[in-house]
């Protein structure tokens, strides 16, 4: 056998290692979707503060894509929602329930804002869940309306 | 085969730049670079540069004594394999390639400088990773922009893909994916061929300098073993190869030309083939039970060879449960989490590998600490590492997929328009080891003895229990200001998160999971289980010679190095005006 030939090999032979590396059979499938998904803690205000607000809802794990999006749609008209912020979050598939959190970034302080809710997949394919309409009022700019809580 | 073993003058010497290999005409070092105010670097980081690279030396010795000792290769078979031995000879060509401090322009500087194996191949100088994050390179004292990612594990993530399906990238190598494997099938291999030619790292101006100084290395006879006879040498080399090769890259003196060495076609696809191998070979080490060798704790409870600790058992379950952890760090282990069971599942994997190998944005604040910040004027040789200076943002991913201003071009135009929903995005690094540290100090957190690490990208967390802690309340107590500038009467890392450096596709999984203090302890006792060298011990993981740190409390763990961000300029428009633009618009 000629040294070349061995060059040869030992190349392809790498190659065909990292080519048939088992890795890609570990990303697991996507979750199971459930029969009927459904919203099972309604949204709330989970936290408001000048520069941040937090939407936060937990439905029942609603499958499909592993990277999901909850979505706000929001604004000062209860019948003209008309921003919407999304914030991704990872489903875990062995959870049964799975809770959505969007941040709300700037709002104007002071002022009251009526969202809806809803969440799809990482491919913008709604989960078909929406929420009623609700409000919330921000505080004042220096203010935070769920307090910090102590540590410890 | 024997590998000619000269240990050199640099063993007794270590900040002696040595050639053992009769390579001359090397140019002198340039004047140092130091463009930082004062306090930027850390007053040890001459002292703990040479104490490394005599650690580095005195490994690379081991691999050549080991390459003595490898038998005859036996090629036999169809197609003919290195019979028994071609594994180890591989691995242990990959091993002295790792610790070659003459694989960077001023032969100071090995890969392993930056990943030793008592940081489970991440930074091994406690106070870079408290304060410059980012190690100085082969041209003192550039440096990068992020921490050095370990590398236990890194060869079996896939070659990077966006999934069409799930709309989401999985695989590649480095924080912001720029190794993406296409060419070699391996991100791991292509990972490594980027630091040697790095600019702030180990500084070769061509791909090229790495056959040179290969062939001009102690073991050639080892690489031909495993890559073939001829296959290092016949290059016809001009003169000038070396006097190239040891000036660092960057220099204005190359202008744009990424090849100043002048090759003939055919010696030019020679180089490029050795640089393929020098990829592969490192990848081979990165991949052998030296590095990667799956054997902590946790390997050994899942075939029921090691009962965990109240604590780590108790951690686990949040691992899996309450912390939701496993949703990107994936366990290997089905999970059935209905209030008051357990998981009795069969593991879905044998090896988990506690990544998804996702890219996500955790949110974390600018740490201004960074020594990419501070490099805003020209070294002696001409370059400038950051022009933009503190209007730098990193974006991660989405940088890398618009080949944008401090990443590497994207091999491939169809994911240039997702640039926008990747931005603010690093990849999911494997959870195991992030524990890992020297024998002398077996511990990362305070009050120790305890090794000094960096976590995240932009090493702004000091501890694991401050990893838990962010992930825990970033949201809980997040305030509108930059680090340094925590309302009085809060402290940082403890009630006080400042705002993160990029807000977009800020992933909310965490942010608030609603752990105790004590929860928050077992997260970091089970972690710590993660940390390879349990069933067996983990390849020098005691040749740290450096000081332990002791002391103070793991919660506030390096904040009195925290130090004020200077006022924001705008985001520059070498980061944030490259299109397809961010969305929303980075401040």
């Amino acid at each position: 056998m000629t040294r070349p030939i061995l060059k040869l090999v030992m190349t392809t032979a790498i190659a065909a290692a990292i080519v048939s590396n088992p890795v890609a059979a570990q990303v697991p499938p996507p979750a199971k979707k459930a029969r009927r998904v459904q919203i099972v803690k309604a949204p709330e205000l989970e936290m408001a503060a000048g520069h941040l607000t937090i939407i936060t809802w937990t439905t029942n794990n609603p499958g499909g894509t592993d990277d999901h999006y909850g979505v706000v749609h929001y604004g000062t008209d209860p019948k003209n929602l008309n921003k919407t912020a999304k914030s991704p979050i990872r489903l875990n598939q062995g959870h049964p329930t799975t809770t959505f959190r969007v941040r709300l970034d700037d709002l104007e302080s002071r002022t009251t804002y009526y969202y809806r809710v809803d969440s799809e997949e990482s491919t913008g394919k709604s989960d078909g869940v929406k929420s009623i309409v609700k409000k919330f009022t921000t505080p004042p700019r220096d203010e935070r309306l769920v307090a910090y809580p102590k540590r410890g | 085969m024997k590998v000619l073993l000269q240990t050199c003058a640099v063993v007794a010497v270590p900040l002696l730049l040595v050639s053992c290999s009769g390579a001359s005409a090397t140019n002198p070092s340039p004047p140092m670079y130091n463009p930082y105010p004062s306090g930027i670097l850390p007053a040890d980081v001459e002292s703990e540069t040479a104490r490394v690279q005599g650690e580095v030396q005195s490994i690379f010795v081991q691999a050549l004594a080991e390459a003595n000792a490898l038998p005859p290769a036996n090629v036999t078979g169809q197609p003919p394999t290195q019979q028994a031995s071609g594994y180890r000879a591989i691995m242990t060509l990959g091993k002295l390639m790792n610790y070659d401090v003459n694989m960077s322009a001023l032969k100071n500087m090995a890969c392993a400088s930056c990943h030793m194996p008592y940081a489970g191949f991440g930074g091994p100088i406690p106070s870079v990773n408290l304060t410059m994050v980012a190690y100085p390179g082969t041209y003192h004292f550039r440096a990068g922009k992020r921490t050095p990612q370990r590398y236990t594990y890194s060869p079996y993530f896939p070659m990077l893909q966006l999934d069409n399906t799930a709309n989401a990238f999985f695989g590649g190598n480095f924080w912001d994916g720029r190794s993406t494997g296409y060419l070699l099938l391996s991100p791991d291999a292509e990972q490594a061929q980027h630091p040697p030619v790095d600019t702030q790292e180990m500084g070769l101006p061509d791909t090229a300098c790495i056959a040179w100084r290969l062939s001009q290395s102690q073991y050639v006879a080892m690489f031909e073993r495993v890559w073939g006879a001829g296959s290092l040498t016949g290059i016809s080399w001009p003169s000038n190869t070396e006097q190239i090769c040891s000036t660092p890259g960057g220099a204005a003196t190359f202008g744009t030309n990424v090849s100043p060495v002048s090759l003939s076609p055919v010696d030019r696809n020679r180089a490029n083939v050795i640089f393929d191998h020098w990829g592969q070979s490192v990848s081979a080490f990165e991949k052998s039970v030296e590095v990667s060798p799956f054997s902590s704790k946790f390997d050994a409870y899942m075939k029921g060879k090691y009962t965990m600790t109240t604590d780590e058992l108790a951690g686990y379950d949040l691992f899996k449960g309450k912390g939701n952890c496993n949703s990107c760090h994936l366990d290997g282990r089905g999970t059935t989490l209905l209030p008051g069971q357990t998981d009795t599942s069969t593991a879905a994997q044998v090896n988990p590998l506690f990544t998804c190998f996702g890219y996500t944005n955790e949110g974390l604040p600018l740490n201004p600490r960074d020594a990419f910040y501070y490099q805003t004027t020209p070294d002696s040789l001409g370059f400038t590492a950051n022009p933009d200076g503190f209007g730098y943002r990193d974006l991660g991913m989405g940088t890398f997929l618009r080949s944008g201003f401090g990443s590497a071009p994207s091999p491939n135009a169809e994911w240039t328009s997702q640039a926008p929903l990747r931005d603010g995005r690093f990849q999911v690094s494997s959870a195991r080891n992030a524990g890992m540290a020297p024998s002398q100090c077996p511990t990362t957190e305070a009050p120790g003895p305890y090794f000094q690490k960096g976590f995240f990208h932009n090493g702004y967390i000091k501890s694991l229990k401050q990893l838990v802690h962010f992930y825990n309340t970033r949201d809980v107590y997040p305030f509108p200001v930059t680090s340094g500038h925590c309302p009085a009467g809060t402290t940082e890392k403890v009630d006080c998160w400042p705002m993160p450096e990029v807000t977009n596709n800020l992933d909310m999984t965490v942010g608030k999971l609603g752990l105790t203090d004590q929860e928050e302890n077992q997260m970091v006792a089970f972690l710590q289980t993660l940390n390879d060298g349990y069933t067996v011990p983990y390849p020098n993981v005691n040749t740290f010679t450096g000081q332990c740190s002791t002391g103070g409390s793991a919660s506030t763990q390096g904040n009195e190095t925290l130090i004020p961000t200077p006022t924001l300029p705008p985001c520059s428009s070498n980061v944030c005006a490259i299109p397809p633009l961010p969305n929303p618009a980075i401040p």
